[in-house]
């Protein structure tokens, strides 16, 4: 028994050592730590603008950089052993994707003060990485934007329907922004709050029945996620969906004024390549929104909605399927 | 390079620590009083979002370790009443306090929140700083967590020798014996209860100040982590009558974070981390039973 035992714990160990030289083997070469929080379209649209940015700003991955990229899953306390190990393997940069992903690695980068970058976190103040050896990119969204474009599109409606969770911060402050700007564009905002992923379609049946006009997407990632289901509920009755970012709309929202994820990763990845190059700390460099919102298009949906979209929209309006 | 393997090893060890702390709980509850208790996924972000709205008010770091613990006493006691003297099953009374402490837990703490580098947690305070100030941060967490965990562990150690230990013990045991001892086992089960979600915060109040962070969803699966730490220890240990079952938790528990920090070492795709980890669990506890079958007869299973 005994013996077997320590089988187990020479092994486990053993392991552990064995990939802790394979994953530092080469160690001239500063290392990039990219944790996501999960697998999602937005999410890797940003991963892939980031190296993208990096790219742009002159640096060669195998030379300048290499790429040491992890996906909590989107658990949180994943999030954290993730951060630990790129805190341990010393990398030169860590890039946290989403908040708990960015909030792990800033915590995990005081051990040796590593430079942090975030993006797609909506509130850089309310999560505190406004200050400090971190910076990154913020993507609020357009919420004015957003509702000249649904004005544009039905000058009769009244209510805009918003699920959100309640627990995600990023969405908790876009409904107290949509809740005090629609007055100006004569809406009123019909927000329903989940707490789970499994609940956002009976939180959705709850607000058709209520009786709304359309419906507003925030990026909240317990909505988007069963966008489909939602989707196909509102199709039923004939209520439009707007999107938050492109991938929405390419999945069947009418329009978005939003975001698109790869400009915004690769915007971080410039920010990144001057940490790395040594022009600029994070500390000098404040966290920087996106500088412009595009208008997404998807005109079978808006067919199908019986929409048309103004002629002066029209000219700037992107096809998300395009 | 060498520093590089100390450092993982350090990092693990210490996530293995403080969240022992908390499969300390579960040892009681699932262990000891064979009660399935739900309350953790709820009772261990309370203890995070207690502390970080404490810690963000100036509170100071070691006192929020007390706070927390009288916090997750008091989840602790509404599952044992709800399931004891209202009479739901043990189950459904874990789930009804552990969804109310959703809400309650937003409630407190707002949203998730963060804790600024610049407020001291319990291992940047001033006695800590004035002991091992010299230390570098990573091991300084390792050395405070394992007198932490340590502490904690002795103290249940002593008190499961007491007389009022014993009749926990024996509260999953054998209830009949509590009962023609003439002591009320509602009484023992809600007190086990409570002493099991003390702990149970008391971690997520230590998790909160080695991350620096509360989110909501902190919880969420924290019960399935602490059993499979329960079982895993306590399986491998299961012929050592010297080892003691809270030390073979804290092994358990640590085994289980090695085992995802090898899964992130081998730097498989995100998607595929559980199912490395759920690949390792199966290894470690079939390699367990081999040895114990070896031992002699044998009861099956964990």
């Amino acid at each position: 028994m005994k013996t077997n035992l320590k089988k187990v714990f020479a092994l486990i160990f053993a392991a552990m050592f064995v990939f802790c030289f394979a994953a530092c083997g080469e160690k001239k070469v500063p290392v990039i730590g990219i944790s996501q929080y999960g697998e999602h379209e937005s999410l890797d649209n940003c991963r892939e603008g980031f190296l993208q940015g990096l790219k742009d700003a002159g640096l060669v991955e195998g030379t300048d950089y290499t790429i040491d990229y992890q996906n909590a899953g989107f658990d949180d306390n994943i999030t954290k052993q993730i951060a630990e190990s790129f805190s341990a393997n010393n990398v030169a940069l860590m890039c946290g994707i989403a908040t708990p992903s960015a909030t792990a690695c800033y915590a995990a980068a005081e051990n040796k003060d590593i430079p942090v970058i975030f993006t797609a976190i909506t509130d850089p103040v309310q999560a505190k990485l406004d200050t400090g050896n971190v910076t990154g990119t913020s993507d609020k969204l357009a919420v004015e934007g957003q509702l000249e474009l649904i004005r544009a599109l039905q000058p009769e409606a009244k209510t805009i329907g918003i699920l959100y969770t309640t627990s995600e911060p990023n969405s908790v402050s876009a409904i107290a922004e949509y809740e005090e700007k629609a007055p100006a564009y004569g809406f009123t905002i019909e927000a329903v709050g989940v707490t789970a992923q499994s609940e956002v379609v009976q939180a959705c049946d709850t607000l058709l029945a209520r009786g709304v006009d359309c419906m507003s997407n925030l990026t909240d990632n317990n909505v988007v996620g069963v966008l489909p289901a939602i989707l196909e509920k509102t199709n039923a009755k004939s209520i439009p969906v707007y999107g938050s970012e492109i991938e929405q709309v390419k999945k069947g929202c009418v329009a978005s004024i939003g975001i698109d994820y790869y400009e915004l990763g690769r915007q971080t990845g410039q920010m990144a390549a001057k940490v790395l190059k040594g022009e600029a700390t994070c500390e000098e460099m404040p966290y920087e929104t996106i500088s412009e919102y595009g208008l997404y298009v998807n005109y079978t949906a808006l067919t199908e909605m019986g929409l048309t979209l103004p002629e002066e929209l029209a000219g700037r309006a992107i096809d998300a399927n395009a | 390079m060498l520093n590089v393997i100390l450092e993982t090893c350090a990092g693990t060890l210490t996530q293995g620590l403080i969240y022992a702390i908390l499969s300390y709980g579960i040892f009681i509850t699932y262990k000891i009083l064979d009660f399935p208790d739900l309350t953790v996924d709820g009772s261990f972000p309370l203890g995070a979002a207690v502390t970080a709205v404490l810690l963000t008010h100036g509170v100071n770091a070691w006192l929020t370790l007390p706070i927390a613990l009288v916090i997750g006493a008091l989840a602790g006691l509404c599952t044992g009443l709800i399931h004891v003297r209202a009479k739901v099953r043990d189950l459904l009374a874990g789930i009804i306090t552990m969804t109310a402490l959703y809400s309650i837990n937003l409630q407190i703490a707002g949203s998730n929140l963060m804790v600024e580098r610049a407020i001291d947690t319990i291992y940047t305070s001033a006695p800590v700083m004035a002991l091992l100030g010299s230390v570098p941060l990573l091991y300084r967490k390792l050395i405070v967590s394992l007198v932490l965990v340590l502490l904690i562990g002795l103290v249940l150690e002593w008190y499961f020798s007491t007389k009022n230990g014993l009749l926990l013990r024996a509260v999953g045991d054998n209830d009949t014996l509590v009962t023609t001892l003439a002591v009320d086992k509602g009484r023992m089960k809600i007190l086990g209860l409570v002493i099991a979600n003390a702990l149970v915060a008391l971690s997520g109040c230590i998790v909160c100040q080695e991350g620096r962070s509360f989110s909501a969803t902190m919880g969420t699966g924290q019960m399935v982590f602490g059993l499979a730490a329960v079982i895993i220890g306590t399986t491998l240990f299961r012929r050592m009558s010297f080892v003691k079952g809270t030390a073979a938790v804290v092994i358990g528990s640590i085994l289980y974070k090695a085992c995802i920090q090898i899964a992130i070492l081998l730097g498989l795709p995100g998607n595929m981390l559980k199912f490395i980890t759920a690949a390792l669990f199966l290894v470690i506890l079939i390699t367990g039973n081999l040895s114990g079958r070896k031992g002699g007869a044998d009861r099956a299973g964990a």
